[in-house]
């Protein structure tokens, strides 16, 4: 029989993890503090009891949640790193096309803010959208024949026997604009999600 | 515990280890972590506390030496029960050939008997 005292220690022990894994991906962490959920309700059905001390010797027995997030993730130096001019300045090149693509990915990689696994994300929402554009730039520039070879960077229509349907100043400039923001706003919401500790907990 | 024991040596030791000892107790079929977690915990000296050992079967199953399925139980809610893959049985079998020599050799030297790393029992 859960009393509210029992369940403020299991809840005060869960947020306890929670916090000390603010670090972690999101998804991993709530898996964390789910699968600890877990072995509580088990150990306690298993125990047949879920009285004070019960609960209290299956909370010792876990052991300090800071030590159960070491052993999962010690906070790496990368969490450390806050944005800065660096940081700003590569999110910002990454929406400008070409060479901007190119200086973006340069700083990103040169940056200690984010972990190998995020910059290689943010080079892939990158190259994606970049590659996509330039298929479909190619097979709108080529539908039948000999212009198939047109690169994907070269915008002047083909002599002037044929339509061609990009050739218009709109949609082509506005998409590689586009093509930039998802690896940015990818990026930027890492860093933003780097927090340090939270004042939740006294 | 001191904060900086969690780095420790011995303490790395038995993280490298306690891995294996997961994927041992899996050999011989599957369990749901919840009581491989007790098993660990209830051989003294293995492990510091069993919250840690849930980290350690994430990262196995991340390493894709084991599986797992989630089960109905006849109490209470689903399990998730861990299975060994087949990188796994080869991950133990190399580990297991690999401890034996290496705790011959550390014993050998521990008990200054050097150069007979060959165990008497």
């Amino acid at each position: 029989m859960p009393t509210m005292e029992t369940d403020r220690l299991i809840d005060d022990y869960l947020r306890r993890l929670d916090h000390a894994a603010a670090h972690m991906r999101p998804a991993r962490r709530t898996e964390l503090v789910a699968e600890i959920r877990e072995h509580i309700e088990m150990a306690l059905r298993q125990e047949q009891a879920a009285g004070e001390a019960a609960v209290r010797n299956v909370l010792d027995r876990l052991g300090p949640p800071e030590e159960i997030v070491e052993a999962a993730e010690p906070a790496s130096p990368h969490s450390q790193v806050r944005a800065g001019k660096l940081e700003i300045a590569a999110l910002i090149a990454l929406i400008v096309p070409f060479m901007g693509w190119l200086i973006g990915t340069v700083l990103v990689f040169a940056s200690g803010a984010w972990s190998r696994r995020d910059k290689l994300i943010g080079a892939l929402l990158l190259l994606l959208p970049i590659v996509v554009l330039g298929l479909g730039f190619v097979a709108a520039a080529g539908p039948n024949g000999s212009e198939e070879l047109v690169p994907p960077g070269d915008l002047r229509p083909v002599g002037e026997k044929e339509e061609v349907p990009i050739s218009g100043p709109g949609p082509l400039e506005f998409v590689l604009f586009v093509a930039g923001l998802p690896s940015a706003l990818y990026l930027g919401w890492q860093l933003r999600r780097d927090p340090g500790p939270s004042p939740t907990e006294s | 515990m001191e904060p900086g024991e969690t780095r420790s040596g011995l303490s790395q030791l038995r993280r490298g280890t306690v891995e294996y000892c997961v994927l041992a107790l899996l050999r011989d079929g599957e369990r749901y972590g919840f009581e491989l977690v007790r098993e660990l915990s209830e051989s003294a000296g293995l492990v510091t506390s069993e919250g840690t050992i849930y980290p350690l079967l994430t990262r196995l199953r991340k390493d894709q030496l084991v599986t797992t399925t989630w089960r109905e139980s006849e109490s209470g809610p689903p399990r998730r029960y861990y299975q060994l893959t087949e990188s796994g049985h080869a991950a133990l079998a190399s580990f297991v050939k690999e401890w034996a020599r290496f705790r011959d050799s550390v014993d050998a030297i521990l008990n200054g008997r050097k150069g007979d790393a060959h165990h008497g029992d």
